[in-house]
């Protein structure tokens, strides 16, 4: 089996496992729904602050449902001792990280594209002409936060208190990301400015290339036995 | 065992060195007060800023050093690099929470305001969170390697987001008075003699950190022994010999 094939793999494993458990499906869709009802009861009835904050509250939701979905990525494999068996295959830890990125990042994708409709409608933004833009800027974003997000739960996995520990180790250091997407998306959705999103998404992609270099180096000193 | 009691006493040079630290803190602090003139906008408050430009740029330098000390510990697996993370990690933390402090003591009087989402403000608090999760994570893993390794990860992941997060809030938008150092060398916009007391107070903000470090180092040392003793006390207990716990 070479890496790819192993990446591949551990991804399909961790994408079978949901399909068949739906844990992070049924917290994420409620959770990220609930989000959007709350931010949207907290802008009032103000409908231009509404459709101003639209794009902010997609990533509030996308964020927080992120947290969820790379925890349980982690906890599922604690059960039963299926993540010792897991590193003790033959396969780089980088293969094993970046399964569980591809998963994440499908499921968050997933997430954003189905949020995007809904918080555009509940709070009556136009997504306009650059919508295919918005894609991009959602996968940049939902890979760059996955990135982090995989990486500080697997090194959370084994410690005391890591649901409460996995938000206040990553979220600094993922601001710049969600910063990047929250621009990039409300200069397409609110004034239609392609070329400032377009800037934004570079910066984000390069963010992205970056974090990606850095925890791919830095994983096998985190899961290391 | 150690004998700690002793140990714990400051060796005569570190004394030394401290004591002329202070006087030299003293000093800049008069530089600072009496001899720096007032500034053509701000009057005397520019006086706040060599204290509070200096501590920050050296809360950067010591939270650069961690992830530095962080990635030595990783690559060596030496003991010592570990002890010097922590040290440079607490003065990090320490220094930025003064530079917080400091930033909104100057901020309020000339912006009025106490805080702006300005990319310098964002990024040292952002800083302060993240050395703050540094020592939570520490203080969570028992085993002193596994501890050692995964600080230093996540000391080097912050430091390497230092960078963006500056970028992505300067991007963002900013209020803060410009630098009138540009570190490429392209020049100062500075009279000489403000310049040259807040270099001086640079220069002791930096003999602070380095006694500070030194002293921080020492008692690491003995803290990794104990616990070192304590470790292979508690995995091979040996019948009929007294541990003395400190």
């Amino acid at each position: 089996m070479n890496d790819l094939q192993a990446v591949l793999w551990v991804a399909r494993k961790d994408l079978l496992q949901e399909a068949r458990s739906k844990a992070v499906t049924v917290a994420t869709v409620f959770f990220s729904a609930v989000t959007l009802g709350v931010l949207a009861f907290a802008f009032g009835e103000n409908p231009l602050l509404m459709r101003e904050g639209a794009m902010g509250a997609l990533w509030v939701a996308l964020a927080f449902a992120g947290v969820i979905s790379a925890a349980q990525s982690w906890q599922a494999d604690l059960e039963d001792g299926a993540l010792e068996t897991l590193l003790t295959w033959p396969l780089p830890r980088a293969a094993v990280y970046l399964g569980k990125l591809l998963a994440n990042w499908g499921l968050m994708t997933t997430l954003g594209l189905l949020l995007l409709p809904i918080a555009g409608g509940l709070y009556g933004a136009t997504l306009g002409p650059g919508w295919p833009l918005l894609l991009a800027v959602i996968a940049a974003g939902t890979l760059g936060f996955a990135l982090i997000a995989v990486f500080y739960a697997g090194l959370t996995a084994n410690l005391r208190a890591r649901e409460s520990l996995l938000p206040v180790l990553m979220f600094p250091v993922v601001v710049p990301i969600l910063l990047a997407a929250v621009r990039a998306s409300n200069a397409i959705a609110g004034p239609g400015d392609l070329d400032l999103a377009w800037a934004w998404l570079r910066l984000l992609v390069g963010f992205d290339l970056v974090y990606a270099v850095v925890c791919l180096t830095l994983f096998r000193f985190v899961v290391e036995a | 065992m150690i004998d700690a009691a002793a140990r714990l006493r400051r060796p005569l040079w570190l004394r030394v060195y401290l004591g002329v630290t202070l006087v030299l803190f003293v000093a800049a602090a008069a530089f600072g007060l009496l001899f720096s003139p007032r500034d053509v906008n701000q009057g005397d408050l520019i006086r706040i800023m060599y204290a509070h430009v200096s501590v920050a740029w050296i809360g950067f330098v010591a939270v650069g050093l961690t992830a530095v000390f962080g990635a030595l510990y990783l690559w060596r697996g030496k003991r010592r690099w570990d002890v010097l993370a922590v040290a440079s990690a607490e003065m990090g933390l320490f220094f930025a929470a003064l530079t917080i402090i400091g930033g909104m003591t100057y901020s309020r009087p000339t912006l009025n305001t106490f805080w702006t989402w300005d990319a310098k403000l964002t990024l040292t608090a952002i800083m302060v969170a993240l050395m703050v999760g540094y020592f939570v994570v520490r203080g969570l893993i028992d085993d002193p390697v596994r501890r050692g390794r995964v600080s230093a990860v996540v000391a080097i992941v912050a430091a390497a987001s230092l960078p963006f997060n500056y970028l992505a809030a300067e991007w963002f938008r900013t209020l803060h008075p410009a630098k009138s150092v540009a570190l490429d060398g392209s020049g100062v916009t500075m009279d000489p003699t403000m310049l040259r007391v807040l270099l001086f107070n640079t220069a002791v903000a930096g003999l602070i950190y380095l006694g500070f470090m030194l002293d921080r180092v020492r008692l690491g040392r003995i803290e990794a022994e104990l616990e070192d003793e304590r470790m292979a006390v508690a995995t091979a207990p040996t019948p009929g010999k007294e541990v003395v716990r400190v």
